[in-house]
C-alpha cells in the first residue's frame, strides 16, 4: 500500500503544480493576451511592419474623409490620449459611425495602419433611438 | 520514483521493439507537412505565413495517432490489472506513461520540426521560438492524449473516438503556440503566450493524473 | 435494486412538476417573442438587429446552465455512483448541444451586420465554440461502451476536466479584448440595457428555462425506460 508520507507528498507536488500555473496566468494578465491593441499600445510597442495586427478605439469624430482611389477611405481611431491613422480599402460595416468603436486588422506602416479589415465593435449598452438622442442633448 | 522510472524504461523498450509504430508516426507528421510546399509550390510567400499553423496542426494531428495503443496492449495483457490491484500510486503511474509518451513521439517531432520548418519556408529568426512552444506544447498533447487514451480503454472505435474527445480540449495550446511563432519580433507578445502554455502544462499534470488515475481505476471494477 | 424506489421517487415528482413547466414554457414563448420583436423598440445603435439578442442570449444562458447540470450529475455519480445522476448528465448532454448551436448560428447572423463578419476567432467566440465540441465529445464517448456505466464513468470525467471552460466562456470578455461585447447584465453598476429591452430578454430567459426543464424530463424518462429494457434484456437472456 502506499504509505501516508507518499500520499502527502504527491498532494502537496500536485498543489505545486497548480499553483504554478495560477501564478504564471496571473504574470500573464499583467499585459494580456488580445484580440487587439489600443493605440497607446501601438504607440509604444515596435510592431513589426510585416505583422497582421488588430488595432482598435473610437472613431474621432469629423476625422472620416473620403480618398483619392475608389472607395478608400481614411478615419482616425483615438483611446482618449492617442491617436492612429487608418486607411482602408472597401466596405465598411453597417455600424461604422463617428463616436463607435471599431477594430480594424492590417498592417501598421510609416506611422499610418494599412487596414484590409473593419469590423465595427458593438459596446453592452441597448437602448431605443429616442432615448439616446435625448442622452445626447 | 523508482515506479517512475520503472515504467518509463518499460514503455521505452517496448517501443524500441516495436520500433515501427513510432516511425509510422514520425513518416506520417515527415509526409504531412511536405504536402504542403508540393501543394503550394506557386506561394511561397503564403507558405512561410501559414507554416506555424501547419507544423502545429500536423504536430496535433501526428499525435492523435499514437494515442489509442498507450493502454490497450497494457489492458489486454493483463499488466494494467496487475498494477491497479498492486496498490501502487496510479497517478504516478499515468504520468509516467505520458512521459515515455512525450519521449518516444514528443521529442522526436521536436526534433524533426526545424528541419520541416526550413521547407516551409519559415523565416529563420522564428525557429527558436517554434522550439519553445513546443517544448512547451507537446508535453501537453502527451498529457491530454494520455488521459484520453484511459478514457477509451475497451470502447468501440478508440482511436476516432480520442481525437474527438482530445482536439477540442488542445485547441488553447495551438492557438497559444501558433500566435507566439507569428508574434515573432514582439518579445512581449510572445512572453504572454509562452506564459500561458507554461500554464496549461504545469495546471494538465495533476488535473490529468488525478482524472487519469481514476479513469483506470473504473475501467477495471 | 434499492435505487428503482429511490428512482420512482424522483419520478413522481418530475411528472407532478412537468405540466406546469410544460404549460410555463408554452405560454412564456410566444408572449416573450411578442415583446421582443414586436413590441420592445429598435436600438439606437442596430436598429431591428437588435431583436435576434433575445433568441440569442437566453440560448447562451441555456448552454451553460446545461453544462453546469452534466458537471454537477457528473461529479454525483462519480463520487455517489448515483446512477439517476449518471443519465441527468446524458439527458442534459444533447439539450447543451442544441442550446449551444442556436447560440453560435443566432450570434453569426447578428455579426453579419453588426460586426461586419459572421466570425472571428476571438476568446468568447472559441471558448464557446470549444463547449459546443466537448458536448459533442461526451455524447460520443458516453455511447462508446457496450456497459453504459462504464460509458457514463469515462463522459463524467471528461465533463469534468472540460468544466474549466466555463469560467473561461463567462469571463472571457472582461479578460481580454474581445470583439464579443461584455454582459449588459451582470454589471456592477446595475444593468446597461433599458427595461424595456430587458423585459422581453428575461421572458425569453424564463421560456428557454422551462423549455430546459421539459425537456429533461421528458429525456430522463426515455433513458431510464431504456435502462430497464436492457436489464429485462440482460435477464431474459441470462435466464
Amino acid at each position: 500500500m502506499i504509505s501516508k508520507n507518499y500520499r502527502l507528498g504527491m498532494l502537496i507536488g500536485f498543489l505545486a503544480f497548480i499553483g504554478t500555473a495560477v501564478a504564471l496566468v496571473l504574470i500573464a494578465f499583467e499585459d494580456s493576451v488580445v484580440f487587439f491593441f489600443t493605440p497607446t499600445e501601438l504607440q509604444s510597442k515596435q510592431v513589426n511592419p510585416e505583422r497582421r495586427i488588430r488595432v482598435g478605439g473610437l472613431v474621432e469624430d469629423g476625422s472620416t474623409k473620403r480618398g483619392p482611389a475608389d472607395a478608400e477611405i481614411r478615419f482616425k481611431i483615438t483611446d482618449g490620449n492617442t491617436t492612429v491613422t487608418i486607411r482602408y480599402i472597401g466596405i465598411l460595416p453597417d455600424l461604422f459611425r463617428e463616436g463607435q468603436g471599431v477594430v480594424a486588422q492590417g498592417y501598421l506602416q510609416n506611422a499610418v495602419f494599412q487596414a484590409d479589415e473593419v469590423l465595427a465593435k458593438h459596446d453592452e449598452n441597448y437602448m431605443p433611438r429616442n432615448l439616446a438622442s435625448a442622452m445626447n442633448k | 520514483m523508482a515506479l517512475f522510472l520503472a515504467v518509463i524504461i518499460r514503455d521505452l523498450q517496448l517501443a524500441k521493439r516495436h520500433g515501427t509504430d513510432i516511425a509510422m508516426t514520425l513518416a506520417f507528421f515527415v509526409l504531412v507537412v511536405a504536402l504542403f510546399p508540393l501543394g503550394l509550390s506557386s506561394a511561397p510567400v503564403l507558405l512561410s505565413k501559414i507554416a506555424p499553423a501547419v507544423l502545429w496542426v500536423t504536430v496535433l494531428l501526428s499525435a492523435m495517432l499514437s494515442f489509442d495503443q498507450l493502454f490497450q496492449k497494457d489492458y489486454e495483457d493483463g499488466w494494467l490489472e496487475q498494477l491497479i490491484f498492486s496498490g501502487l500510486p496510479l497517478s504516478m503511474l499515468v504520468l509516467a506513461k505520458a512521459c515515455a509518451h512525450w519521449l518516444i513521439t514528443g521529442l522526436p517531432m521536436l526534433l524533426l520540426a526545424p528541419l520541416l520548418a526550413v521547407g516551409l519556408n519559415l523565416p529563420s529568426k522564428s525557429y527558436p521560438i517554434t522550439i519553445f512552444t513546443m517544448l512547451l506544447g507537446t508535453p501537453v498533447i502527451s498529457l491530454f492524449g494520455t488521459l484520453g487514451a484511459a478514457l477509451v480503454i475497451s470502447a468501440r472505435r478508440p482511436g476516432l473516438l480520442i481525437t474527438i474527445i482530445v482536439l477540442p480540449l488542445l485547441i488553447p495550446v495551438l492557438i497559444f503556440a501558433v500566435s507566439a511563432i507569428e508574434a515573432t519580433g514582439d518579445w512581449s507578445a510572445i512572453r504572454v503566450r509562452l506564459l500561458f502554455l507554461g500554464a496549461i502544462l504545469s495546471a494538465a499534470i495533476p488535473l490529468v493524473g488525478i482524472a487519469a488515475s481514476n479513469v483506470l481505476r473504473q475501467s477495471l471494477e | 435494486m434499492h435505487h428503482i424506489s429511490n428512482m420512482n421517487r424522483f419520478f413522481c415528482i418530475a411528472n407532478a412538476i412537468l405540466p406546469i413547466f410544460c404549460v410555463v414554457s408554452a405560454g412564456m414563448f410566444p408572449v416573450g417573442l411578442y415583446y421582443a420583436l414586436i413590441e420592445s423598440p429598435a436600438d439606437y445603435q442596430q436598429g431591428d438587429t437588435v431583436r435576434i439578442m433575445y433568441v440569442h442570449v437566453p440560448a447562451a444562458w441555456g448552454a451553460m446552465i446545461c453544462y453546469l447540470t452534466m458537471a454537477m450529475a457528473s461529479a454525483v455519480f462519480l463520487i455517489y455512483n448515483q446512477p439517476l445522476a449518471n443519465l441527468a448528465a446524458r439527458a442534459a448532454a444533447p439539450i447543451g448541444a442544441g442550446f449551444t448551436l442556436i447560440v453560435l448560428v443566432t450570434g453569426s447572423f447578428w455579426g453579419q451586420p453588426v460586426w461586419g463578419t459572421g466570425w472571428v476567432w476571438d476568446a468568447r467566440l472559441t471558448s464557446v465554440l470549444i463547449l459546443f465540441f466537448l458536448y459533442l465529445g461526451y455524447i460520443a464517448l458516453a455511447n462508446a461502451f457496450e456497459d453504459p456505466d462504464r460509458g457514463g464513468r469515462a463522459g463524467a470525467v471528461l465533463a469534468l476536466v472540460g468544466a474549466i471552460n466555463l469560467p473561461i466562456i463567462k469571463f472571457s470578455v472582461d479578460w481580454w479584448n474581445t470583439l464579443h461585447q461584455s454582459s449588459s447584465l451582470w454589471r456592477i453598476r446595475g444593468p446597461s440595457i433599458v427595461p424595456e429591452m430587458l423585459l422581453p430578454l428575461l421572458l425569453m430567459g424564463c421560456a428557454y428555462f422551462s423549455l430546459f426543464v421539459v425537456m429533461m424530463i421528458l429525456r430522463l424518462r426515455g433513458l431510464y425506460a431504456g435502462r430497464l429494457l436492457r436489464q429485462m434484456r440482460i435477464a431474459a437472456a441470462s435466464r
